[in-house]
């Protein structure tokens, strides 16, 4: 059952596409998400969704309701307010009874749900509170609940978790899911960061420039990115330029340019029909490849890279080796488990075999142009040449 | 051993914090000597002036109630009730023109908002009086205003404005309008406008988003423009003197004509201007305690 129909919706602030002919249908009690870099036009979606905005073009259906036209105070949504915004002269409690204030409930039912909202999100003893004295995760807590004692059928939340720290944001993550799974309602999140979309979300709509470049569930974005923007926007990745060489019944084999001249072939599976001489760009996680000093066994489904390590960034979890291949640096994340027989720790300047499997090849059909993104021609491997530069 | 050290440093703290405490009273001391000599001994003066007996040109020395009784007794109500009339209408008035200014410039883009502060500020370049006869000379029977309105025939004779009690708030208005929008202009300044979205988001139409919202959180900005606009109001003399009329004194004027007419009259003069004051002391205790009243609960 669909809760809210978007067709075909454009937005422009004085000549600028924010928002560029977008179209989906959410279903009912999802938890759906916009991901995007900053300008990517989701916050303005959502503030059309929440009536801050009007639509150059484009219906937004909620429901049976054509909701495109309705002021804010009409619509059976509810914002989260990335800053919270918490009315600072009122309590806690106000705040939250706020809506029932205004649509005039009787002051005992005020009440009863006042506390209900409260004890939701687990504030029940901070109802006398100004805004002022609460911390930022208590004041979240109070946003979500001044919100859903609307009973909203849609609940919009832009960047909730901007403000908090790490932990905390980890904490509220969780807190968000449980509190989405006890209402029931279907949630539009819209965040820029991957992995908070990746975490809670039913399925994940990935906007760029306005657009909506990938929809679904955040396993098959991040395994089966459509896009190059894709593939380096969620999580981090490998980028190589390739060429169809070879085309068998479920393999095709690639070869990919080092930048030295050189070149090194790879199999892959592949998800739509590749034509011999195609250029095209592989993906391929760092997560999913296999670092050893020993040359592995079995190699037959399975590509094999040799490479010296350039440098190696300790990261707690993980370690992440940057393995120079020809030109191209290759990310690779190895965690530590001991699982290894040859034990002594990998070195800088170490030539080292790469692996993976060839299913873990991802292939986009879009050709890597070198200025496209922040990719370095000269390390087409790694996309965040820029940012590893810093770090050093 | 290192709890004593630890007691030390506390007691060496509380000692600098005290010693800091000394020097800021000490940069006060001028801003008190200043008042205490041009204002606290004044008043004084003016205080026990008014208890002693009127003579020709000045005083004699000796107490009476005469002045305060005269005050009591109502002889006086025209000028003080006028008086906090004008006040009162000039302070309204003004609040209705300057908030929706003072908002307008608050939510205009910067450089918008720097020319139209400039604006806003310009009139006072010119001096007061200048400014006052400008009015004079465009509310009077011959006057701009009467000639465009002759002109157009919207008026078959010239219209009596000036010299009345409505020119007088008229140019009190004029006069007065910047000492409220300023006020207003630095509360709504700060006003976080998402909190309208969220007031909105709510449920809340504009109105209503008004009214909960925007409006409790100037408040501050209300009080300080109306006390701004008010008290110097209430012992206007200047504007009623050139604009107003003679059957119409304001209590600035009386003070003002019980000094200047022969014979003077010091303690009717001095009993009025303390009057005047205790009323208006009166007045911030009664908006302070509402001010207090309103920040304490506010639960439906």
């Amino acid at each position: 059952m669909t809760e809210i129909r978007i067709e075909n919706l454009s937005k422009d602030f004085d000549g600028f596409l924010a928002v560029d002919d977008v179209n989906i249908a959410i279903p009912f009690g999802e938890l759906y998400s916009f991901l995007g870099p900053s300008g990517c036009g989701k916050t303005t979606l959502l503030r059309m969704i929440a009536g801050f905005e009007i639509p150059r073009s484009g219906r937004i259906v909620l429901g049976e309701q054509d909701i495109t036209d309705l002021p804010p105070y009409k619509r059976p949504v509810n914002t989260i307010f990335q800053n919270y915004s918490l009315f600072p002269h009122m309590t806690v409690f106000d705040n939250v009874a706020f809506g029932l204030h205004i649509r005039k409930t009787p002051r005992e039912d005020i009440r009863a749900q006042v506390h209900k909202m409260l004890a939701l999100v687990k504030m029940e003893d901070q109802a006398s509170k100004y805004p002022a004295q609460l911390s930022g995760g208590q004041k979240q807590r109070i946003a979500i609940a001044r919100a859903l004692i609307n009973e909203p059928k849609v609940l919009l939340l832009d960047e909730p978790l901007a403000a908090l720290d790490l932990k905390l944001r980890q904490h509220m993550l969780i807190e968000l899911m449980n509190i989405h799974d006890a209402v029931g309602i279907t949630f539009i999140y819209v965040t820029h960061d991957q992995s908070e979309a990746m975490s809670i979300s039913d399925r994940v709509a990935v906007m760029e420039n306005g657009r909506i470049v990938q929809s679904g569930p955040p396993d098959d974005i991040y395994e089966r990115p459509a896009s190059i923007f894709s593939a380096y926007f969620i999580g981090e990745t490998n980028l190589f330029s390739a060429e169809v060489v070879g085309l068998e019944d479920e393999y095709v084999q690639l070869k990919c340019d080092s930048g030295d001249g050189q070149s090194f072939e790879i199999d892959s599976t592949f998800h739509f029909t590749p034509v011999l001489g195609q250029k095209l760009t592989v993906s391929l996680r760092p997560e999913k490849i296999a670092i050893t000093r020993g040359k592995p066994g079995n190699q037959d489904d399975f590509n094999v890279l040799r490479g010296t390590i350039e440098d190696i960034l300790y990261l707690g979890t993980h370690t992440q080796y940057i393995v120079k291949v020809g030109k191209l640096r290759v990310r690779v994340f190895s965690q530590h488990k001991r699982v290894y027989f040859d034990e002594k720790a990998l070195d800088w300047e170490e030539p080292v075999w790469l692996f993976w499997h060839d299913t873990d090849t991802w292939l986009i059909n879009e050709i890597h142009e070198p200025d496209q993104g922040n990719i370095n021609p000269e390390s087409v491997g790694s996309i965040q040449r820029g940012k590893r530069a810093g770090a050093n | 051993m290192s709890r004593k050290t630890a007691l030390t440093r506390k007691s060496l703290e509380a000692q600098a914090l005290r010693k800091r405490n000394i020097s800021s009273y000490l940069l006060t001391l001028p801003a008190l000597l200043w008042l205490l000599v041009f204002f606290l001994i004044p008043y004084f003066i003016v205080l026990i002036y008014s208890f002693l007996t009127p003579g020709t040109y000045d005083v004699k020395f000796t107490f009476t109630l005469d002045a305060y009784r005269q005050i009591a007794n109502g002889s006086y109500l025209r000028p003080f009730f006028l008086a906090f009339r004008l006040a009162f209408f000039t302070t309204v008035i003004c609040l209705l023109l300057g908030f929706p200014v003072a908002y307008y410039i608050a939510r205009a883009k910067d450089k918008l908002r720097n020319t139209l502060l400039i604006l806003i500020i310009i009139p006072f370049w010119t001096n007061l009086i200048i400014r006052i006869f400008s009015w004079r000379i465009f509310l009077a029977s011959e006057g701009v205003l009467n000639s465009v309105l002759l002109k157009l025939h919207l008026a078959s004779q010239p219209l009596e404005l000036l010299r009345t009690d409505l020119a007088v708030i008229l140019v009190m208005v004029y006069v007065y309008l910047p000492y409220m929008i300023l006020p207003l202009y630095s509360v709504l300044e700060k006003l976080d406008f998402t909190l309208l979205h969220a007031a909105m988001d709510l449920g809340a139409n504009e109105a209503r988003a008004f009214f909960s919202i925007t409006l409790p959180l100037a408040v501050e900005g209300i009080f300080a423009g109306a006390l701004l606009v008010f008290i110097p109001a209430l012992g206007a003399y200047l504007i009623p003197q050139l604009v107003g009329n003679q059957q119409s004194l304001y209590v600035g004027q009386v003070i003002t004509y019980k000094i200047k007419n022969i014979p003077r009259n010091w303690p009717m003069a001095s009993a009025m201007s303390f009057t005047l004051l205790l009323l208006v002391a009166l007045l911030l205790l009664v908006m302070y305690y509402l001010y207090r009243r309103r920040l304490r609960s506010r639960t439906y």
